[in-house]
């Protein structure tokens, strides 16, 4: 097998990953598990930006989409509640 | 939880389908092309060019080139808004204090295992994004990168230890603020400084300028002692470096006021009026 077929196959496995994490996000009435769920997102992003050779873009995200937002939405939730009411 | 389950089969579904239908054709081949486009062939070529001295920015990092010369003003307004949203929160947090540690600060934060890991590894991030900040005009990386892998140093130090050890340390909101606006004052004079040795040598010379320009013959040398520093590049990835960090950390700082110093300080100020 060519490697640009596997990692275009990689990519595309990764993408489908982060869509059902978004998704896994957006429908969950748990906020912390929310957050994980985005930051599961977040994380394949950044290895999807590295295979698309913008590696400009990862070194910004991996610390601003993995590791300060997630936080800082951490932060936030512990001053409110954990669930979401209807 | 049923429904995510079917939520959840039907996106994969659908995903793959759409994917195999692009694969196979359906929407006609729309590929991007596999040679370089014209104009991003042009950055590259202008990017880094000692043969024409007059019309390149001497940097072989192609992105921080566009970013703080070709397209430098844009990244200007770009770390004033980031300026307006740090003010935002901090006017909004006024006056509130923190108030002492009811305990000895060591008894605060997690286990001792966490803090020693902490404390080894919060030099090696620190080095990375002084690395990626100054290493910006040559590798993949800049002031922003540099100055959010940075941010997170504070961050891990705030929840792993405590926001009073932080303020031990000489972390606090107005050492952070007067740290932002040396960075943001560094930047607003590196976009003017080729200016200003230009009217000082009575000589054509723009705002936000780099490297001498056929019209506008001065500029910031772009090797220092042998080694490239790409004239304003340089500067502008240092002290973006700085701003960005300090922002950062201010939002941290303030997050982490406990809500019932809040209420407190907001009950006193609703007294007086």
């Amino acid at each position: 097998m060519e490697p640009d077929i596997l990692i275009i196959g990689i990519m595309g496995f990764l993408g489908l990953i982060s869509v059902i994490a978004t998704y896994l996000a957006v429908t969950e009435k748990n906020l912390v598990r929310a957050v994980i769920y985005s930051a599961i997102q977040s994380t394949i992003y950044a290895f999807l930006y590295f295979l698309l050779m913008a590696p400009d873009i990862v070194l910004v995200y991996v610390p601003v989409a993995v590791g300060l937002y997630p936080a800082i939405i951490l932060f936030l939730i512990r001053k409110t509640e954990h669930e979401e009411r209807d | 939880m049923m429904s995510r389950v079917v939520g959840v089969i039907v996106i994969t579904l659908f995903i793959t389908v759409f994917s195999l239908v692009i694969a196979l054709g359906g929407l006609g081949y729309v590929l991007p092309p596999e040679s370089v486009r014209e104009l991003a062939r042009q950055y590259l070529l202008i990017a880094y060019n000692p043969f024409n001295k007059t019309f390149t920015v001497f940097s072989p990092e192609v992105v921080t080139s566009i970013v703080w010369d070709f397209r430098g003003l844009d990244t200007l307004f770009e770390t004033v808004v980031f300026y307006l949203a740090i003010i935002g929160s901090v006017a909004l947090a006024r006056g509130f204090k923190s108030s002492k540690p009811e305990k000895d600060i060591s008894q605060y934060g997690l286990s001792p295992i966490v803090k020693t890991v902490t404390r080894v590894t919060v030099g090696m991030i620190l080095a990375v994004a002084t690395s990626i900040a100054l290493h910006g005009h040559l590798t993949p990386g800049g002031g922003f990168q540099g100055g959010a892998t940075a941010a997170v140093v504070p961050l891990l130090v705030l929840v792993i230890f405590s926001r009073y050890y932080l303020e031990t340390r000489g972390v606090s909101k107005n050492a952070m603020l007067a740290i932002r606006s040396f960075g943001l004052i560094g930047i607003g004079l590196t976009a003017f400084i080729v200016l200003i040795i230009g009217l000082m040598s009575g000589m054509n010379a723009y705002v936000f300028q780099n490297q001498p320009k056929p019209d506008a013959p001065v500029g910031l040398p772009a090797l220092f002692d042998g080694q490239i520093i790409s004239g304003t590049l340089w500067f502008f990835n240092l002290f973006e470096m700085f701003a960005v960090a300090a922002g950062f950390t201010i939002v941290f700082l303030l997050l982490s006021i406990p809500e019932r110093d809040v209420f407190k300080y907001l009950k006193e100020e609703g007294g007086e009026y």
